[in-house]
């Protein structure tokens, strides 16, 4: 017999320590605890069980594993927690005293921390220590950059204090500015919540979700002092991301902040960027110096190839996307190759994306312009992030546009977000008198594409220019996809052609079902007295001959026990049922001629007809394959078991969840208000 | 004594005012009158205190008769000294009291002298009556002050005895005490006299004089009692009168003139002054500037943190926080119409709770980006992530990120097992009560079966038509039948009671039957010649079983040997040669099992001794090994070597049958603990499937030895199931074992099912007995 091991002195009693205890043994107050925590990434665990980690009897909620408290316990921090509460201390003091002067000067000490020889606290090493390298830093930037925004488009209250959120603001466009020039911006997404942009720095897919720009509705229930620390935390490291990042392009950070242009509502405009060796990199130059110089030849043939293109239409259309494969054909050598499976079976690789369009070179040869009431910010990000350089728009949307005016000539589109107005002939005649600088309200620059916001990001995340007349003001617009869905196969897509992806005679089942639903409440009695009389004739007829084979089918209807296998006896069962129905026939038609009276042939629609085939051949092979199912599970361990259903209960419900939305879809494509997709 | 007899003077006084003073009692200025009467008459007493001495007697004794009078004439009864005293010192003063008491006692002695006067009546020098008292002889006696005081002047009588009177007794004179004065009569009376205003019930120490107080004076009392200043009117912060004013006075109060230091500047000023405008140009002292607060903003500097990064791999304990999910097709604004929830489920989101939503937003389409309204739970979302940043516990998780389908064992397609029984073709009816055993002939034309009726019939296979039936046990079923191996004879063992029966039905040619009776007949004179065993006594030892002719009637039938063991014999099971056959007989402890060889008439008993109930037990179908089942395991034995191989335990709690694979080296076994257990002989003693498939014991397990991997188990529950078991001769594939069929049909009658099974030897057949008392074939 070996030493009584004492408890609670080794594993988990000693691995994991109550937060109660972690407090205690920092010695520091809840809240410090809090902000340390968020600072150097400490999360609570699950210990493996509860019951062992806890000392006490009563049941401890968060457990913290003891070696990161043990490692706070040397953190520098801590020490300034400490230093700050005994210098409240000391001002509390001095006030409760009313000695308000003295309050004063401990107060400016404090703010002045060089002076009084000591540093203020920094989190440069606490970053230093979560992200050993850039690439971690970089994986955990989401939350990051989503929070950023988010302040950047906070108003200001006690609670979040201006400069803060003008920092935020500054952090978020040199971010921006980097992905303009580095174009590692890839996709975007228009969703309810926000606009959700995707970038890819150093191989590392960064997905971040910025606010719409409205006044973002505080509740109460929000603490604005834990999202003040995450955001101290992460200004900190945006900061040195974007150092390095800048750094790594070679550019200088931080980039000259004009105020004045800021204060005018430039945004992006607001930043000078700087070369290592050069000086700042040239902002384009208006190309045209005015409305007597000739545009751009290159751009003009552009503009007259899409002109003609939207003229032609759909056929068009066809021989552009003809075009480009003839012509991939031809330089096959550089574009990279897609592996795809030839035969069945086996494994597939991961492959790098690769994309015909270069995402510099999108919007390059475009010049945009932005009407009022588009969100100038996100389409003005994009549109450089994609390579534009001559972007316009009404001044009321700021400073910093390529031009104000609307009628420039180098515009080749206009994004516009209202609905077209009719105008008066009338007024429009007027209107022509009038040499005026503004347009008429819905008249138009000719030689100009008009497109909806969504265009700009339906073009980015297929990486190809979409069709405008698509796009055209006030049309039915497409439905905006997410890019970041993965296709997974038996998922829905809603991209594909309906019939790709359904069943086999799902449509055919589907609408038997439908039928049914609605004929249900007709049909109910009849079909309530259908059985009944067959039943009636089957036991006739076992009472005529066949003895023991009807006596056989009672018994095994009778005695099905749940929890037996089910072996094959279903299938015979169906043929049986089809040998008794052929049976039945042959009775109704001896009787009929027994009695002399003609046997109305029963006529069926082959259409129902069809349909009930399909939907009979799908029950059985449902049942079928439970059975098989069923077999094969009895075969199965109880834990492997337990592991296939719970699979198999999630497929399902994904399962469903795909029919459900081909049946809208189907119901949708029937009724004509929508289109079928291709 | 000259206040006593003030008061005296003074209540005689009174007493002549005492009519219109009560009277009058109520109002205020006629008491003040009575008050200065009193005042006026007490400077008359003193006035003429010297010489009236006389009337001051005859004061006296008024008084003392008007006290009388006044007990016994007043309204209200007085009893005690302090009651009269009261009521007295009430209407009058209370500085009285005394006086009264004294005056009391006085009257007290004076009743007591009535009769016998203690004075004699002289003329006084004016000619008056004067009474002259007898000296007064100061025995002891006579100074009753020491004496208490009497209160009880009714005498030793209970008060109850007066209830219903107004008096209460008698005093020593024979008047009636009157019942005192209680409670409301007295409150009654208080109220009706009225305590003067400003009385304080003290007296006055310097004049004597009760001491009342005016209600100036009331008033002082209470500022003082409330704090207040006691003087009305009394300013306690009066204006200040400055004595030095801020006027310039016009005339000065000294007429020096001004010093000339008013008028030249000081040059030690103008040293100092110099001294810090010297500093203040060479720099020295610097003009105040307010502290700064810009200045903190620019501190913070960037630089390369990862300037010489090293890849740490993470900690084993670290887990990354989990990314947010990236938006599907309906988070979009203006998604595809089929993801825009029907009435009905906008419905059920809206009616569920919050946080039992599955998604926290419901899919919107807007037609034009700019209606795209503000998320409203913007911040709160955020601020869900942070929370869950450093307060959600992280736990690793595996996800199987396979397909289910792939955990499932891959089974072969049902249409490739088959051949295998799947219904009934023949029903076998005949038999009264349970059919408990039967079996098919090696040929496979004739199925014998035996049941609680006591008969063994012989049956054709194909068409149910009885063809043979003997009735051997005549109260006790037949509870065994099992056709000897081999074509060349045609010949049952049955077990009825403790008998085994051995039967040469006469179904086949004649040619067999004679050769079948031949093999029977064979051994007699065997056992016969053989020399009896003795025991140790030397008495002869009674053989185990006995062969003989069971009689002709039977020998008629074609029942030809009978052997008689001990105790009932349950179960037989034949040697493949078909030579021995062994019979199990549970209840008999020592010779359960016994081997009987047919050539020999011989029985012998394997085992002298075995652990537990053997309940069934079989031949291995190649090699010499015998196996027995007992309760909990199953042994096996090599029989030439006579030793034990194995001993496998199949778990399960009470084995009902067991059969041998025909490859030798696989084991099923079934239980009455409803399990269905396949061996691997060479794997493991422990089983390698355990099969639970039925809702009732299982009575008997058999495998198909004609060539089909298959096998079946009977089971109370009235179910047959067909299992497909395919054994290879690879060593390091282990068998397949696929349920196919359940065969149900066997009604169960006293939670009895199917008792027995059986394989056709050839085709995939199989029979079984019912404890409805019919068989069944199923093909």
């Amino acid at each position: 017999m070996g030493r009584i091991k004492k408890k609670g002195v080794a594993g988990q009693a000693k691995n994991f320590i109550t937060r109660t205890q972690a407090v205690k043994k920092l010695q520091i107050s809840l809240p410090d605890f809090r902000k340390l925590c968020i600072w150097k990434g400490i999360y609570p665990r699950e210990p493996r069980n509860k019951k062992k980690a806890s000392k006490s009897s009563s049941a401890s909620t968060t457990f913290y594993y003891t070696k990161d408290i043990q490692y706070l316990l040397h953190e520098p921090l801590l020490q300034k927690f400490r230093e700050q509460k005994t210098l409240e201390k000391k001002i509390s003091k001095a006030l409760g005293r009313g000695d308000a002067h003295d309050a004063s000067r401990l107060e400016r000490n404090a703010s002045r921390p060089e002076k009084t020889g000591k540093t203020k606290y920094t989190l440069d090493h606490v970053i230093r220590e979560r992200y050993p390298t850039f690439v971690d830093a970089l994986r955990d930037l989401d939350d990051c950059l989503s929070m950023l925004f988010l302040f950047a488009n906070l108003p200001s209250t006690p609670t979040v204090p201006a400069k803060i959120i003008a920092k935020c603001e500054r952090l978020c466009l040199e971010f921006e500015h980097y992905l303009i020039v580095s174009n590692s911006l890839r996709k975007s997404f228009l969703s309810i919540k926000g606009i959700y942009y995707q970038a890819t720095i150093q191989g590392q897919d960064i997905l971040w979700l910025v606010p719409y720009r409205f006044n973002q509705r505080v509740t109460g229930d929000v603490d604005f002092r834990i999202m003040g620390t995450f955001v101290e935390f992460y200004q900190t490291l945006l900061g040195f991301v974007n150092f390095r990042l800048y750094t790594s392009v070679g550019l200088v950070y931080p980039p000259k902040f004009d105020a004045i242009k800021d204060d005018q509502g430039a945004e992006l405009g607001a930043f000078s960027l700087e070369g290592n060796s050069v000086g700042a990199i040239q902002q384009p130059k208006q190309i045209t110096n005015g409305k007597n110089a000739a545009p751009n030849p290159r751009l003009q043939a552009e503009i007259d190839k899409l002109i003609s293109q939207l003229n032609n239409g759909e056929k068009e259309d066809k021989d552009m996307t003809n075009a480009p494969t003839g012509e991939d054909e031809e330089e096959a050598t550089e574009t990279m190759d897609k592996f795809e499976p030839a035969a069945p079976g086996g494994d597939i690789l991961p492959q790098p994306s690769y994309s015909a369009t270069d995402p510099s070179t999108l919007f390059s040869n475009f010049t945009f312009f932005l009407s009022r009431e588009t969100p100038r910010q996100p389409i003005e990000f994009i549109l450089r992030a994609f390579g534009c350089k001559r972007i316009g728009w009404d001044a009321v949307l700021g400073e910093g546009a390529y031009t104000h005016n609307e009628l420039d000539p180098s515009i080749t589109h206009q994004v516009v977000d209202r609905p077209p107005i009719q105008v008066d002939p009338d007024t429009e005649e007027a209107g022509d008198n009038q040499t005026a600088q503004k347009l008429q309200r819905g008249a138009r620059v000719p030689g100009r594409i008009y497109i909806q916001p969504q265009w700009i990001w339906d073009c980015v995340n297929d990486e190809e220019l979409k069709r405008p007349d698509l796009f055209a003001p006030g049309a039915q617009l497409p439905p905006h996809l997410s890019p970041f869905v993965k296709k997974v196969r038996g998922q829905y897509d809603p991209s594909a052609p309906l019939n790709e992806q359904e069943r086999e005679d799902e449509e055919l089942e589907v609408e038997t079902d439908d039928e049914l639903e609605a004929d249900e409440d007709d049909d109910e009695e009849l079909a309530v007295q259908k059985p009944t009389s067959i039943v009636d004739e089957e036991v006739d007829t076992t009472a005529a001959g066949m003895d023991v084979a009807g006596s056989e089918d009672d018994d095994e209807e009778s005695d099905a026990a749940p929890e037996s296998f089910g072996g094959f006896s279903e299938a015979e069962e169906e043929s049986e049922d089809e040998t008794t129905s052929a049976a039945l026939r042959r009775q109704r038609e001896l009787e009929a001629e027994l009695t002399g009276v003609q046997l109305e042939e029963k006529v069926i629609d082959p259409r129902t007809k069809a349909k009930a085939d399909a939907k009979n051949k799908a029950a059985k092979k449902a049942k079928e394959e439970d059975e098989e199912n069923e077999r094969a599970k009895m075969m199965m361990s109880r834990k492997k078991r337990k592991i296939y259903e719970k699979m198999a209960y999630s497929n399902k419900k994904k399962d469903a969840e795909a029919e459900g939305l081909r049946h809208k879809r189907r119901k949708l494509e029937k009724s004509g208000k929508a289109a079928p997709r291709e | 004594m000259a206040p006593t007899t003030h008061q005296r003077k003074r209540k005689a006084v009174t007493r002549d005012v005492d009519v219109p003073e009560i009277s009058n009692v109520e109002s205020e200025a006629e008491f003040g009158d009575a008050l200065l009467e009193g005042i006026l008459s007490q400077s008359e007493d003193s006035d003429d205190d010297s010489g009236e001495e006389e009337e001051e007697d005859s004061d006296d004794e008024n008084d003392e008769e008007d006290g009388l009078e006044a007990l016994d004439s007043d309204e209200i009864p007085t009893d005690g000294d302090s009651d009269a005293g009261k009521s007295n010192g009430k209407a009058t003063t209370a500085n009285g009291a005394n006086a009264i008491v004294e005056k009391i006692i006085g009257e007290q002695q004076l009743v007591e002298d009535d009769d016998k006067p203690n004075y004699t009546i002289t003329t006084d020098a004016n000619g008056g009556e004067r009474y002259v008292y007898e000296e007064i002889n100061p025995v002891y006696d006579s100074d009753d002050s020491d004496a208490p005081i009497t209160t009880n002047t009714i005498g030793d009588i209970p008060l109850s005895f007066y209830d219903s009177y107004p008096h209460i007794g008698y005093d020593i004179n024979g008047k009636k005490i009157m019942r005192p004065a209680k409670g409301e009569a007295l409150d009654a009376l208080l109220d009706s006299i009225d305590v003067p205003k400003g009385w304080t019930g003290l007296t006055d120490p310097t004049t004597g004089k009760p001491l009342n107080l005016s209600q100036d004076e009331l008033e002082i009392l209470r500022r003082i009692q409330t704090n207040e200043l006691p003087e009305d009117g009394y300013d306690q912060y009066p204006a200040t009168v400055e004595y030095f004013t801020g006027i310039e006075e016009i005339m000065p109060l000294s007429a020096a003139p001004e010093p000339k230091r008013r008028f030249l500047p000081s040059k030690h000023e103008a040293k100092r002054i110099m001294k810090i405008v010297r500093a203040i140009r060479e720099g020295r002292i610097l003009p105040y500037r307010p502290p700064e607060e810009q200045k903190e903003e620019d501190e913070e500097v960037h630089y390369d943190i990862w300037q010489d990064e090293v890849p740490r791999p993470d900690h084993i304990m670290n887990i990354p926080a989990p990314k947010m999910p990236p938006p599907g097709y309906d988070m979009s604004y203006n998604p595809p119409p089929e993801y825009l929830p029907t009435k009905a489920e906008k419905q059920a989101w809206e009616s569920t709770d919050v946080e039992d939503r599955e998604k926290e937003y419901l899919p919107t389409a807007y037609d034009a980006l700019r209606k795209v309204p503000a998320y409203d739970k913007f911040i709160n979302e955020r601020f869900e992530r942070s929370l869950d940043l450093y307060l959600a516990p992280r736990v690793r998780k595996n996800r199987l990120n396979i397909d289910p389908a792939s955990l499932l064992p891959k089974l072969p397609r049902p249409e490739e097992l088959k051949p295998f029984p799947t219904v009934c073709s023949t029903l076998f009816r005949g038999h009264e009560g349970r059919v408990r055993s039967l079996a098919i002939d090696p040929s496979g034309v004739w199925l014998a079966s035996g049941g609680d009726d006591g008969t063994v019939r012989v049956w054709e296979l194909l068409t149910g038509r009885q063809i043979w039936s003997a009735k051997i046990g005549d109260e006790e079923a037949v509870n065994a039948v099992r056709w000897r191996p081999g074509k060349d004879a045609v010949i049952i063992a049955a077990a009825t009671g403790e008998d085994v029966y051995l039967l040469a039905p006469p179904v086949v040619d004649p040619e067999t039957d004679a050769a079948s009776r031949a093999i029977l007949d064979h051994g007699f004179g065997h056992a016969t010649n053989a020399a009896p065993s003795l025991t140790a006594h030397g008495a002869k030892k009674e053989p185990v079983a006995k062969w003989t002719r069971p009689g002709t009637r039977l020998e008629d039938e074609g029942v030809l040997i009978k052997i008689t063991l001990r105790t009932t014999v349950k179960v037989i099971s034949w040697h493949r040669c078909g030579d021995f056959f062994s019979t199990v007989s549970p209840t008999a402890q020592r010779t359960a099992v016994a081997i009987h060889t047919l050539s020999k008439h011989l029985t012998q008993i394997p085992f002298r001794r075995l652990p537990g109930i053997p309940q069934t037990v079989q031949f291995h179908p190649s090699r010499p090994l015998f196996f027995v089942a007992t309760q909990r395991t199953i042994r096996s034995y090599d029989l030439q070597k006579q030793e034990l191989v194995k001993i496998i335990q199949p778990g399960a709690r009470w084995i009902s049958s067991f059969d041998i694979h025909p490859g030798g080296d696989n084991l099923i076994v079934g239980s009455y603990d409803r399990r269905l257990l396949w061996h691997d002989l060479d794997l493991s003693t422990r089983p390698y499937k355990t099969m639970r498939f039925h809702s009732k014991a299982i009575r008997a397990v058999k495998y198909h030895k004609g060539g089909f991997p298959l096998f079946a188990d009977a089971s109370d529950d009235g179910s047959l199931q067909i299992f497909h078991g395919k054994v290879v001769s690879d060593m390091m594939e282990n068998a397949t074992i696929v349920p196919v069929k359940v065969l149900k049909g066997h009604k169960v009658k006293s939670a009895l099912g199917v008792m027995d099974i059986d394989w056709h030897p050839r085709e995939p057949w199989c029979v079984s007995a019912g404890a409805d008392g019919t068989c069944r074939l199923w093909m």
